[in-house]
């Protein structure tokens, strides 16, 4: 349980310029007169969201790789050599094992002299080490929105901040059951899980494409903290 | 004030601005660019109108229930972990700041870009207790190494600075050998900055969102160096101005689709990063110490008040964009790191009248930014708010200017009084008069005619000619 | 119908001509005019410069002066959106509040009158060169008038209308913001002219004295060979 300090008369201080006692409880939000927000990419079908998943990648500089569960490892291995190949970092995310690319991670790479590091909780910092050298971070998405072209990345003990944020290039595998319309699904099913007592996670990341900055003269640099370079693969039968 | 920048009068600064015409060039070409973009994402989304009625109603609805959403969230961080700091003053903030910094015993500080902190001038009180503090967002970096420049946008803080002074800054502050090309620039930054943040002991944010439910902070950047700085150092503190707050997920995410749009053009930037509390037990990254800050310093001042919209403010820079005032003389110019229009709002309430008594009249009352805010602020209302307050208020307007208001009320109020004076205006101003111009005025005229052309009155005025125009028609029957 | 004409001070004062096209095109299209002569000014002027208390005296007589009319037309997007504002000025003084709402109701900008209320594109009028139109900031954005003026202009004859460049920035009239501000103003007026001189237009039309006083003034300060005109003449050229 942290600290909280001086919180009294400075709650006070508020309830007072908004001329009222200060309120404790029973505020409830209100029916908000517009919702504009749910209308976007109403009905449309799975199909449909990967179209406009696809469209909005070239607007982000991330490349749309789409392939089905079967040729998930070979796409992954071609399109991690088209990086410049290794170091890798992953996470420990069960998803690795579902979608078959284990044999990838511990046996295919490491045989090629491929570094591969999966995310260690308990190997503590020389997790970020190992984050701070790779060239290739590869993450799956929790959740994808259509509209921004954003990956939404739920952190845990397995799923390492820094795999997404370190390493050269980020490589996000989106099974296509994941896309949503735009992060309003999104910020919804969060705020259930909230309402039913579930524990959000410490970091939740919304990331549409590699790190960039227009900050000299407005021209658009992509590439600064973060990833220079990031892809999409798409998993389009699962 | 701890919001000012320089010393320099206000018409100092405008000069100076003025006279900039590297900056000039560069406020506008990025005002158009700012623009353009932000319109194509609101034309895209076809209801933008709807887009901002939600904005401002959620708001509207956080700031009148505001004591509540900050128990709500401060209990929710407590939860997780993590201390919150209530400050009623930059001093508190400041202090407490520099006690948890101390205690974690830290040299390295890295931060990410945040408003509030340049507010209540966090860096220099850090550095004084011997701190190295390291600016990451890349236009805040080029400020900071070029000897604490200030910003002069909200949101592209170097916005003044061409590419050939960074370089030059560069090769002189951290031995840059390279070119003045903005991804040759970019990429030794990078590298720069990449060991500061794994070496760093603290790092501190700003926070464009709180959300209450879940004792959440939502950082917005495209760089991804928010994540950085809350992702290796061990502790973390979070600095907020008392109103960046939602009540849940859902209206985080309303506005954040605003915020995207209006400052950028962008339907999400790179990275949106929500973040609760310290680490999770078994996390390797995230900080092990979290606090967060939640800054008064004059805001509470402001509800209850006929200024409370402007604390609905989401810093998105959509106002300073469209200002046709900004874009002449740059950020500058108003002696405050909140820059027209929202700044020249804003310093008068946060800084004082002594010291922003201008910025309200620095404006053409346009209305291009209350057009383009995205909560929908009444700006250029609340600038005229301002004036009446100075005049009635504060006294702080030139005598002359009050007895020609005066006379303005007499004569306007009255007929007679008008029709008398209209009368004789063109005789009044006979001397100054050349071809039915005036060239040289005296008195408030002579600022517009240092300027352009003032017409003569009319020798004859509508109101005579209408007369004999009715009397004619009367003649001709009125055949209507 | 009836119309009774709210001229405004510049007009009456300085650009009588605009007030005689006002008459005659609104006769032409046979409206009967009225103008009483009690009217004086808006109160804009010390109103926009914070002396709210004089502003509403003038806006008490105005109110006082027009309350009768059916119709109330203005050659001034500025002046009209003044008019609009006095309800919400007066609010909170039930007997002001109600007459000014009255007030702001039947009132029109010229142009809006004539497309929305009459219901005429075309009023006949010829006029030989190349104009491009200023938008006026308090019309287009407060008032709310965005179309009107082109779809007039669109019907006259021998007029080609080529737009203007960033017609959305203001000409840096802005009341006494042209005489407190003057190099601000200066910088601002010379940018428009800049635009202006690109279109290379014959005519500069607009639909309010104040900005053209402005824009007309610096035009000719500098010698530059654009003839100056207010909507009301244009659409009265025969």
């Amino acid at each position: 349980m942290g600290m909280i300090y001086n919180r009294d008369t400075f709650l006070q201080t508020i309830a007072r310029q908004l001329g009222r006692e200060q309120i404790l409880s029973d505020v409830h939000r209100p029916n908000w007169n517009y919702t504009p927000q749910w209308t976007v990419f109403q009905g449309y079908s799975q199909e449909e969201l990967l179209s406009a998943l696809e469209a909005q990648c070239s607007r982000i500089h991330t490349d749309f790789v789409a392939t089905t569960a079967d040729a998930l490892a070979t796409t992954l291995k071609q399109v991690v050599e088209q990086y410049g190949g290794g170091p890798i970092v992953t996470w420990d995310d069960q998803r690795f094992s579902e979608y078959g690319l284990l044999p990838l991670l511990e046996a295919e790479w490491p045989s090629e002299n491929v570094d591969v590091h999966i995310w260690d909780a308990s190997a503590g910092r020389k997790n970020i080490e190992w984050a701070e050298k790779a060239n290739v971070g590869i993450t799956f998405s929790d959740m994808t929105l259509a509209e921004s072209g954003t990956v939404v990345l739920f952190s845990d003990a397995g799923k390492g901040r820094s795999v997404s944020f370190l390493p050269r290039t980020y490589i996000a595998i989106i099974p296509k059951s994941t896309i949503v319309p735009r992060m309003t699904q999104a910020a919804a099913f969060i705020h259930k899980q909230i309402e039913i007592g579930r524990i959000v996670p410490s970091c939740i990341n919304f990331i549409t494409g590699p790190s960039n900055s227009a900050d000299i003269e407005m021209n658009l640099v992509v590439g600064v903290h973060g990833p220079v370079k990031a892809a999409y693969i798409i998993v389009t039968d699962r | 004030m701890a919001m000012k920048i320089g010393a320099d009068s206000f018409h100092q600064r405008v000069e100076a601005g003025l006279h900039n015409s590297f900056m000039r060039g560069a406020v506008a070409g990025a005002q158009e660019r700012l623009r353009t973009r932000r319109l194509d994402a609101a034309e895209e989304l076809g209801n933008w109108e709807e887009w901002r009625a939600l904005g401002e109603q959620i708001r509207q609805h956080t700031l009148l229930h505001l004591d509540y959403y900050l128990m709500q969230l401060s209990e929710n961080v407590a939860k997780r972990g993590g201390h919150v700091f209530f400050a009623q003053t930059a001093e508190e903030a400041n202090q407490y700041i520099r006690e948890v910094v101390i205690k974690k015993n830290a040299k390295k500080i890295v931060k990410s870009k945040s408003m509030v902190t340049e507010e209540i001038h966090l860096n220099a009180m850090l550095e004084a207790a011997g701190c190295e503090v390291i600016e990451t967002d890349l236009g805040e970096y080029i400020l900071q190494i070029d000897d604490h420049d200030p910003p002069s946008h909200i949101v592209a803080p170097a916005l003044h600075k061409n590419k050939e002074q960074i370089r030059d800054v560069f090769r002189k502050k951290l031995a840059y050998d390279k070119t003045e090309k903005p991804e040759e620039l970019a990429a030794h930054a990078r590298k720069m900055l990449r060991n500061e943040y794994l070496t760093a002991d603290v790092g501190i944010t700003g926070c464009n969102f709180a959300i209450a439910e879940s004792g959440s902070i939502t950082l917005v950047t495209n760089e991804g160096n928010a994540d950085l700085v809350t992702a290796l150092p061990k502790t973390q503190i979070t600095v907020m101005g008392m109103e960046r707050i939602v009540p849940t997920f859902e209206e985080m995410e309303v506005l954040v689709s605003l915020l995207t749009r209006s400052a950028v053009g962008q339907k999400l930037t790179s990275y949106i990063t929500v973040l609760t509390g310290p680490r999770d037990e078994g996390d390797v990254d995230g900080p092990e110490e979290f606090h967060l800050v939640i800054v008064d310093n004059g805001r509470s001042s402001i509800l209850g008040t006929e200024f409370q919209p402007v604390l609905q403010c989401i810093r998105c820079a959509a106002c300073v964009n469209v200002c046709p005032v900004y874009r002449h003389i740059g950020g500058h110019s108003y002696g405050s790191i909140y820059s027209e229009p929202i700044g020249a709002v804003l310093s008068p309430l946060l800084g004082g009248y002594d010291d922003y008594k201008e910025l309200p009249y620095a404006s053409t009352l346009c209305a291009a930014c209350t057009e383009a805010c995205p909560v929908k602020i009444p700006l250029h209302e609340l600038l005229l708010k301002h004036r009446q307050i100075i005049v009635e208020r504060e006294g702080k307007a030139p005598i002359s200017e009050k007895l020609a208001m005066k006379a303005f009320g007499l004569g306007a109020a009255s007929s007679l009084l008008y029709k008398l004076g209209s009368k004789v205006a063109p005789n009044a101003l006979q001397p100054f008069t050349t071809d039915e111009r005036i060239v040289k005025g005296i008195g408030p005229l002579k600022a517009w005619t240092e300027i352009r052309e003032f017409p003569a009155p009319a020798k004859e005025r509508f109101r005579d000619w209408f007369r004999e125009h009715r009397k004619e028609r009367e003649r001709d029957g009125n055949d209507l | 119908m009836k119309v009774t004409l709210f001229i405004t001070c510049l007009v009456d004062l300085f650009h009588p001509n605009v007030g005689k096209a006002t008459v005659e095109l609104l006769e032409r299209l046979g409206c009967e005019v009225e103008f009483p002569e009690a009217q004086t000014c808006c109160g804009q002027p010390a109103y926009n410069s914070g002396y709210v208390k004089e502003a509403k005296e003038a806006m008490k007589h105005m109110i006082r002066t027009f309350e009768h009319a059916q119709y109330i037309v203005t050659p001034s997007g500025s002046c009209a959106t003044m008019f609009k504002e006095y309800p919400h000025i007066f609010q909170h003084d039930q007997e002001w509040e109600a007459k000014a709402k009255k007030v702001a109701e039947k009132t029109y900008e010229l142009t809006q009158f004539l497309v929305d209320v009459l219901k005429v594109e075309n009023v006949g009028a010829k006029l030989k060169g190349r104009a491009t139109y200023h938008t006026s900031c308090h019309m287009t954005r407060l008032l709310g008038v965005k179309d009107a003026p082109s779809r007039l202009l669109k019907h006259v004859e021998g007029l080609e209308v080529v737009p203007l460049p960033n017609a959305h920035n203001c000409c840096g009239f802005g009341g006494t913001f042209s005489v407190k501000m003057g190099p601000i103003s200066e910088q601002t007026v010379d940018e428009k002219v800049r635009y202006i001189e690109e279109t290379n237009a014959d005519y500069l039309i607009g639909a309010d004295c104040g900005c053209l006083m402005n824009i007309g003034g610096r035009l000719e300060r500098t010698g530059k060979r654009i003839r100056v005109m207010h909507i009301a003449e244009v659409l009265n050229s025969r």
